[in-house]
């Protein structure tokens, strides 16, 4: 694969902190022009990829590659490339939010000032006010319009749209589809589906600092089964013989159960032998596929996928 | 207060009452936790003053005839100016008066300010008090608790002052009075810092505010004292609290009214400051926050721009500090070695080995400004420390900025603030000499301590590579000890060869001593070193933000 079509490649990566283990062989790639969502929970790790990825940490082993170089070794020489926006900001109390976005601004190496009076009209942001007297979602909008005013070729967005409202968000969803538009590409971690199954189209879920899934969105939907919900005209006992059918809870002449990819057609054929009075069926969620992993972690549940495991899909198209 | 309000937990409130006095009791414990050693140890170090002067003046003016000599030349202008006009100089109590009410008084001051910003404004800044208030805990509670705590530290100096004065057997009403004029002032200034965290938003404006006001009342009473008719200061001294506290006249005329003045300054002020919080929002200060501008300028962008900006209070501060410093010197220089005694040990220890009292007293004015040249680079350096701390760095380092621009840009701003204080502050002491020293001989001998300032930067740079959540707290410590080896070596019978072991101990104190390159020139190999190693580090370790 040639070097300029990968915007970051990380492989096996590891940093331990202390006696704490932060990445313990964490796999991530993005294409380039393509927005690439990163999944996980609390303390999976995805900051500490995030840093390692900006050269602010060391890693312990494994390697990465940002836009072809060393994060760490090229840092300066790659920032003119990239812009962040961090989750948490933390500003100069004593500046104007003006100010914090010409100073971020000119880091890396200059500022459009059309693009950024639009931005600041587009995220209702006013300039003139001291940083200190900024609510969190304020302080975001300043690091959001430092880091879109730019015309980096790789953004890498931690959490970005914290603290913002929907309309904000809404906002934000536009100018990434902007960037996406313009051959850019982008790193978004976020832990709001919605966000995620709207922009990206390739995802990577990580767990303990390990990569547990990843592949294009609509590939890993492939991957797993549709949940179906039907009224028979009949009582839905029925369906047990079906092939195919997955999960089955009855209710009287109600059923729900799952089915995969490839017996869909043959169980809606089934199905309509026994005249369905309705019948609802829902695509496998980012959210299912994301509580898959999450569930092992603290609630207990089923855990589907064992550390370490990981079910790389290729590339639909 | 009655509970109006029957809850599960009805029997700690009514403990504690109900209305806006809620968890008051529960506050003053909590502040007590967090404030407990720092309040022991300024009670602590205040009181010990007491008897390690009174010893050291024991023995200065062993003999009534040697203190009534003393009461002769006593009142100078400098002494006056500095630390009060002297009365019953021919007592013990009342020597001890000259030497050390004023230093007591005001660091006491300064306590009641930062303690009273500590617990108040810092903690609205933060947020904390938010989460505080947002618990059973009426609106009054934490702020009047925190004015009690440090009311109490006051309070509890003065009364150990005073016993330790007593039982060096001093006279009771001027022991008991030199104690309630020290806590008094506390006190005042309790009041007069809870104003403060009221009218600016931040803790950084409120302890400005409240030193300021420090500074301003010490300099009206100096007035005051230079104004004196030799027995009585001037009116002017009823402008200032510490004047009313000095004109309570302990171990002399023993007037114990102006306490009364002192108190209603201070239950007057947490009272005002009460009524203020009351009628204004959280986090809100009655100095209105100003708009700004909307673009950074092309200097601001720099960071050399940025690091300036972010100093620039704390260096027009400093640099004002440096003025008044040099200027108070020059113009003391004369009057201080008229009033120093040649054949006495102190004053010798004290001004060095120097054959000319006056070369001596310069070259203490000297080492002063290297030492106040010192501190500011120190706390401008820390700077830097402070935006890594606080995740400003990572969003500056995520932008196309290398990690040794960035920090030599801290660098650049104090190593060239500190050589300006050296220079403007030392060419004022020479120039407002009336001819003891030139303009231009005191600027270089204040800027031979330039070396020694580098090294603390030095020091600060090494740690802030290897050990940096420790760095900045290390690098005051080296200092402190630095300051009170060269200032207080002699006194402490270090020998010649320890002091000069120390950065500002081993820099030739012209214009007393030769001036030789030598130790310059090792102070200034050793801060590279340590800033190189320091750098080096820097660039390879992770960043390491709260």
């Amino acid at each position: 694969m040639a070097v300029n079509t990968v915007a970051i490649e990380v492989s096996g990566l590891h940093k331990k902190f202390g006696r704490t283990t932060a990445l313990a062989g964490l796999d991530l790639q993005v294409e380039q022009g393509t927005v690439a969502g990163f999944l996980g929970p609390n303390g999976s790790g995805k900051s500490t990829t995030i840093r390692i990825l900006l050269g602010l940490l060391k890693s312990d082993g494994g390697s990465a590659t940002l836009l072809g170089g060393d994060p760490w070794r090229d840092a300066v020489d790659l920032h003119r490339r990239i812009a962040y926006v961090p989750g948490d900001v933390s500003l100069w109390p004593n500046l104007t939010g003006g100010q914090a976005i010409d100073i971020l601004s000119r880091l890396r190496g200059g500022v459009d000032n059309a693009l950024r009076d639009s931005l600041l009209e587009r995220f209702e942001l006013d300039p003139t006010k001291k940083a200190r007297s900024y609510s969190k979602g304020n302080r975001q909008k300043v690091a959001l319009v430092a880091g879109l005013a730019s015309n980096a070729e790789l953004l890498i967005l931690d959490e970005p749209t914290s603290g913002l409202d929907p309309l904000m968000e809404q906002v934000f969803t536009s100018c990434i589809r902007e960037v996406k538009a313009e051959g850019r590409s982008v790193l978004l971690s976020s832990h709001i589906f919605a966000e995620v199954e709207k922009l990206c189209d390739t995802v990577t879920i990580i767990r303990d600092g390990r990569t547990v899934e990843s592949g294009r969105l609509d590939a890993l939907r492939h991957l797993h089964r549709t949940t179906v919900s039907v009224v028979l005209d009949r009582d839905a006992a029925i369906l047990a013989s079906v092939a195919g059918i997955n999960d089955l809870v009855l209710d009287g002449a109600n059923a729900t159960f799952t089915v995969g990819e490839a017996e869909l057609g043959a169980v809606l054929l089934a199905l309509s032998a026994y005249a369905p009075r309705s019948l609802l069926s829902s695509p496998p969620s980012l959210e299912n596929l994301f509580l898959r992993h999450y569930a092992g972690t603290g609630l207990g549940a089923v855990d589907a996928t064992a550390p370490g495991s990981t079910s790389q899909i290729a590339g639909a198209q | 207060m009655v509970g109006a309000v029957q809850t599960p937990r009805g029997r700690a409130r009514s403990l504690t009452g109900s209305g806006t006095m809620t968890g008051f009791l529960l506050s003053v414990r909590f502040i007590l936790r967090r404030n407990w050693l720092q309040l022991a140890l300024w009670a602590a170090v205040l009181a010990v003053m007491i008897p390690v002067v009174y010893d050291s003046q024991q023995q200065a003016f062993p003999t009534q005839a040697a203190r009534d000599a003393y009461a002769q030349v006593a009142n100078t202008p400098a002494v006056a100016a500095m630390t009060g006009l002297p009365y019953a100089a021919g007592s013990l109590g009342g020597i001890l008066v000259i030497k050390i009410w004023m230093t007591l008084a005001v660091a006491l001051s300064f306590a009641s300010v930062f303690l009273v910003t500590r617990n108040g404004r810092a903690d609205e800044e933060t947020g904390r008090s938010e989460l505080l208030k947002s618990s059973v805990m009426g609106r009054h509670a934490y702020s009047a608790a925190n004015y009690v705590v440090a009311g109490a530290l006051s309070i509890v100096s003065g009364l150990l002052i005073s016993l330790l004065c007593l039982s060096v057997r001093l006279p009771t009403a001027g022991s008991l009075l030199m104690g309630a004029s020290i806590a008094g002032t506390g006190l005042a200034f309790v009041g007069l810092a809870a104003v403060c965290g009221q009218l600016s938003s931040t803790s950084r404006g409120t302890n400005s505010l409240g030193v300021g006001l420090i500074a301003l009342f010490y300099f009206i009473r100096a007035g005051a004292d230079l104004q004196s008719n030799g027995v009585d200061p001037a009116a002017l001294s009823w402008f200032s609290p510490i004047g009313w506290a000095q004109n309570m006249r302990p171990f002399g005329q023993d007037t114990w009214w102006p306490l009364l003045a002192l108190l209603a300054l201070a239950v007057g002020g947490c009272v005002m400051a009460l009524r203020i919080e009351t009628n204004r929002d959280l986090g809100m200060g009655l100095l209105p926050e100003r708009r700004g501008p909307a673009r950074a300028s092309a200097f601001l962008r720099e960071p050399v721009g940025l690091a300036l900006r972010l100093q620039r209070g704390s260096l027009l501060g400093w640099l004002v500090g440096a003025v008044v410093a040099g200027a108070f010197f020059g113009g003391v220089a004369q009057a201080m070695t008229n009033a120093l005694d040649p054949s006495n040990a102190l004053a010798k220890s004290f001004v060095g080995s120097s054959s000319s009292m006056l070369d001596g007293v310069l070259g203490i004015f000297a080492l002063v400004n290297g030492l106040l040249a010192g501190a500011f680079a120190v706390q401008s350096l820390s700077t830097a420390r402070s935006e890594e701390e606080a995740g400003r760095l990572e969003a500056q380092l995520a932008g196309a900025l290398s990690r040794y621009t960035w920090l030599g840009a801290h660098v650049l701003v104090a190593a060239a603030g500190s050589g300006l204080m050296l220079l403007i502050g030392g060419y004022l002491a020479g120039a407002s000499s009336n001819g003891a020293a030139t303009g231009s001989a005191m600027a270089g001998a204040s800027l031979a301590y330039w070396p020694a300032v580098l090294l603390m930067m030095g020091v600060l740079l090494f740690l802030n590579g290897f050990l940096p959540r420790f760095s900045v707290s290390l690098t005051w410590a080296v200092y402190g000890i630095s300051v009170l080896v060269s200032m207080f070596g002699a006194l402490f019978s270090l020998s010649e060869a320890a002091i000069a072991a120390t950065p500002f101990g081993a820099v030739p104190r012209l214009p007393a001593e030769n001036f030789m390159l030598l130790p310059l020139l090792v102070l200034s190999v050793l801060a590279v070193a340590l800033a190189i190693l320091g750098v080096w580090q820097f660039r390879r370790r992770d960043l390491a933000s709260e």
